[in-house]
């Protein structure tokens, strides 16, 4: 029984700001801006013991011998753990769900692969205590020769990544053949998520009953990893995660940091908080790999491709492997009628990198978005119409239509705001006094990562909604847009919705990254609120208690809390009043999206691998979001400083669950891609294969002064092959092809190309 | 370490601490008296988030030690609001939305209401010259900027 209709207008069309597509402020805002919002480690537990990390001082080698003896013997000092003393763990399964090797893990190290490595913890009875104690913890190694990076002369080309090569046609021999061609490397550093959370965790252990209160973007992925390396099933692991300061790709997967924790609180009996220190978040996780690429455009005179021949190379680890794909953005963005993108990956001295912010589509889009403005130099085209020029009518790679693109309707809108048919071409054109100005546009795209949800939504006794989902909340919204699809899905006041996230008990929830959260989720609310109100109002017609039984009706109207016939005729009464005439104190209603004949163990690996993820060409269509960018530089001509004084971005994410909290996101994302295009950057001590820069002194990320008013302007429609409501990927898309169209504004301020980013002073001058 | 006896004026409530003499204000605050709105991000310094007011200054709690502010006016975010009755700056910080992950927050709410009573709340430029102290990872910095911006008209009225 259908008894609603939910609106699938524009993306505009929340005229009431708590209907999905309304304005209406963060519901949990009250919590965190009085301070109320606790997050995970700031639990009050009885008996809590403190752990404090020791990290390798080289970065390749084996440890010698940890001498423990003064560590020990100092003030509250409860428990040294080292490789020898810490319990044995088995190896988890990574996160598709490949059967791991039937083989001990050991979250403290033995063989060194990295500088920052945990060799060892010290649990005291304070915090203080515990830091004092780990610095007199005596470690002393066997030191190997390490590769630093990828510009280490030891590191080599690499191990090829087959699954990475895209080719159609014959791309090398149009490149030869080709009028016009150019061919340029493009370099990205090691860049680090840096939330203002640093990770941390409790766990407390009751029985084989683990409890760990850790930031998590992924509460069951990651109790699925407790649970395998204590060898406890499943459903003794109880994640919980309400509030998380931030994560970027980082908070995602349980690491050795929560191991230990967890070990430190089983031997001990005792709960255990382990927080790292802001220098060891750079090395207890990975950021974004470093990465080289090269694009090569062969194009005829008037500037249409021809032949994009790409070759990327990123870092991994030593034993670990972490593939960012540099050809994803490459293969999509234009049309081509020739096509070769493939990529190595090589082993460096590093912790494993990780997911940051659109991993893959944030570089690859550095290489592209940069070349095509080379091109259109080549050819003296204006930067936009080239792209016009070139603009993929379908997927070019999987060649498919796309499900919805607005990027000529972003080009469009984005440049009419900004001004830019006022821009003269010649680079060092524009100026006012001392100051070279530079305007710049590039695009970006982000796919849309779909996958299964569930949800719980209950209608309480007193006429309000409750929705529970072990999905998160680290500031993109989840709490509000739910409460906003709860609230009109069921007919109540926002405010009448309570959304509860972040604790593994509740309904279980996938991955929340690659932007896919907000699409999963509201589509799982939506089923499970539409069954909850199907049962409400089945109760109003069918119930011989009911008011409205003697109506013979077969539908009714719920808005505002309020039952009453589709006609305005017969009783009026309050969901509160109508629970209590039919005798139930709630109706409770599980939704999922999952296919009808999903067993137990396809939901289990929906919620806790990503191998049940769609593919986004998955059918007949290839989904993706799209955005661009149009930025103003201004850079001191003596100095060579750079400022980005203006910045207009048109953005496609479909419809829009909410405007006023998908603008803050989107305006996040450029903001940090500021950041990558000035400022990021991981520097590395050459002699000991560290990490020098871990710290926010002097690992610079934008702050406050850096950054110029920024215009966003959603240009999405609603895409119903993307979503359940027609929404599409957010978060990651908008850092997208900032920092090209930061390099293309400098080039045109200054004549000069930086394709290596950060863009500083010294490569201007 | 021997301890020593401690007392601290936090948010108009008396607390007697038994604290090592190391024991900073932010850890006070947040392991032994349970005020956690005051937030560690970096433990140096650098980032803000553990931003309070000590009589009416912003300080940084992670650089402070709680002995320091013994017989001094401690104000943390959990303090602002009077009676039940948000402050201009956090009624503006959720009109704004000038926060996502809401950790940098309590520090950025703090900074901002020092930094009008300072009198650095003028423009758009000096706002965010004077905000500037305060690291935000989400990059709500535009909002935060209005947020000051719309809060300082109404103090100052």
């Amino acid at each position: 029984m259908t008894v609603h209709n939910i609106r699938h207008g524009d993306a505009s069309d929340g005229a009431l700001s708590e209907a999905v597509g309304g304005r209406l402020s963060r519901v949990d805002g009250p919590a965190k801006i009085t301070g109320a919002a606790k997050y995970a480690v700031e639990q009050r537990l009885e008996g809590l013991a403190y752990a404090v990390l020791v990290e390798s001082t080289i970065a390749s080698g084996k440890v010698r011998a940890i001498d423990t003896t003064a560590a020990e013997a100092a003030p509250g000092v409860l428990q040294v753990l080292t490789p020898d003393t810490i319990i044995s763990l088995r190896t988890a399964s990574d996160w598709f769900g490949t059967p791991p090797p039937d083989k001990p893990y050991c979250p403290l190290a033995r063989d060194i692969t990295f500088s920052g490595q945990h060799v060892a913890a010290v649990v005291a009875e304070t915090f203080e205590q515990a830091v004092a104690a780990a610095a007199l913890v005596k470690v002393s190694y066997d030191e190997t020769p390490s590769i630093v990076d990828l510009s280490d002369a030891k590191a080599g080309d690499g191990i090829p990544i087959d699954a990475m090569t895209k080719e159609w046609g014959d791309a090398q021999a149009a490149f030869a053949s080709a009028p016009v061609r150019i061919c340029a490397a493009y370099n990205t550093p090691r860049e680090y998520q840096a939330p203002m959370e640093p990770h941390g965790l409790i766990a407390r252990w009751e029985d084989d009953q683990l409890t760990v209160w850790e930031p998590s973007q992924w509460l069951d992925g990651m109790a699925r990893t407790y649970a395998e390396w204590f060898g406890v099933p499943f459903e003794n692991v109880r994640l919980v995660s309400p509030y998380i300061g931030g994560g970027f790709g980082s908070k995602a997967l349980a690491l050795s940091h929560g191991a230990v924790a967890a070990c430190a609180a089983r031997m001990l009996g005792r709960p255990v908080r382990l927080v790292m220190t802001r220098p060891q978040t750079f090395t207890g996780y990975g950021g974004r790999a470093a990465t080289r690429q090269t694009v090569a455009i062969g194009a005829d005179a008037n500037g249409k491709i021809q032949s994009i021949v790409h070759r990327g190379v990123n870092e991994t680890s030593i034993d670990g492997m972490w593939v960012e794909p540099l050809g994803s953005v490459t293969s999509i963005m234009y049309a081509t009628p020739t096509f070769s993108s493939k990529q190595n990956v090589v082993r460096v001295n590093s912790v494993v990198p990780g997911a940051m912010r659109a991993p893959g589509e944030n570089p690859s889009a550095f290489g592209i978005e940069s070349a095509i403005d080379e091109l259109a130099y080549e050819v003296g085209i204006d930067p936009l119409e080239i792209r016009l020029r070139n603009y993929a009518e379908q997927d070019p790679h999987a060649k498919k239509a796309w499900s919805t693109r607005q990027l000529r309707e972003a080009f469009a809108t984005g440049a009419e705001r900004f001004g830019w048919f006022r821009r003269t071409p010649e680079p060092r054109s524009m100026r006012d006094g001392n100051q070279l100005i530079g305007w710049g546009v590039a695009a970006g795209t982000y796919p849309v990562r779909r996958a299964y949800g569930e949800a719980i939504v209950r209608i309480l006794a007193d006429g309000s909604v409750e929705v529970e989902s072990s999905s998160i909340d680290m500031g993109q919204g989840t709490y509000t847009i739910l409460a906003q699809t709860a609230a009109e899905t069921v007919g109540v006041r926002a405010d009448d919705v309570v959304v509860k996230l972040g604790d593994s008990r509740f309904p279980r929830a996938g991955v929340t990254g690659g932007s896919r959260l907000a699409g999963v989720m509201t589509g799982a609310v939506y089923k499970a609120a539409t069954s909850a109100l199907d049962q409400l109002v089945g109760l109003a017609i069918s119930d011989p208690r009911s008011p409205f039984h003697a109506l013979q009706a077969n539908t009714l109207v719920v808005a505002n809390g309020r039952i009453g016939s589709p006609r305005g005729d017969g009783p009026d009464v309050s969901i509160a009043e109508l629970l209590k005439s039919v005798g139930r104190d709630h109706i409770e209603a599980t939704g999922d999206t999952m296919p009808a004949n999903s067993t137990s163990d396809d939901r289990y690996k929906n919620y806790t691998t990503i191998a049940m993820a769609l593919p986004h060409t998955e059918g007949d269509y290839s989904r993706h979001s799209w955005c661009a960018h149009f930025i103003e530089v201004r850079v001191d001509e003596d100095f060579g400083t750079v400022r980005v004084s203006r910045v207009v971005s048109a953005l496609d994410s479909g419809r829009l669950y909410n405007p006023k909290l998908a603008e803050s996101q989107w305006k996040g994302g450029i903001i940090m891609g500021i950041g990558q295009a000035l400022l990021e950057e991981g520097i590395m001590d050459r002699r000991h294969g560290r990490i020098v820069n871990n710290n926010l002194a002097d690992y610079l990320v934008p702050t406050n002064a850096d950054i110029p008013d920024i215009e966003v302007i959603s240009v999405g429609i609603p895409d119903l092959h993307s979503s359940v409501l027609g929404g599409k990927g957010v978060g990651e898309l908008a850092i997208v092809g900032v920092a090209p169209a930061i390099a293309n504004a400098v080039f045109h301020a200054t004549g000069k190309r930086i394709r290596d980013l950060p863009i500083t002073l010294e490569k201007l001058i | 370490m021997t301890k020593i006896h401690v007392q601290l004026d936090i948010n108009g409530d008396h607390h007697e601490l038994q604290l090592e003499p190391r024991v900073t204000l932010l850890d006070a605050l947040r392991d032994r008296l349970g005020l956690t709105g005051t937030k560690k991000g970096c433990d140096h310094g650098q980032c803000g988030a553990c931003t309070v007011h000590v009589d009416g200054e912003r300080v940084l709690a992670c650089l402070t030690l709680a002995a320091q502010v013994e017989g001094r006016t401690v104000t943390t975010i959990e303090g602002l609001a009077r009676e039940g009755e948000m402050h201009p700056v956090q009624a503006a910080f959720l009109e704004q939305d000038a926060f996502q992950c809401g950790y940098c927050t309590p520090g950025q709410i703090m900074s901002a209401v020092a930094c009008i009573r300072e009198g650095h709340a003028g423009s758009d430029e000096e706002i965010r010259e004077y905000m500037a102290g305060n690291l935000c990872r989400c990059g709500a910095y535009p909002h935060i900027v209005a947020a000051v911006r719309q809060a300082a008209l109404e103090v100052q009225s």
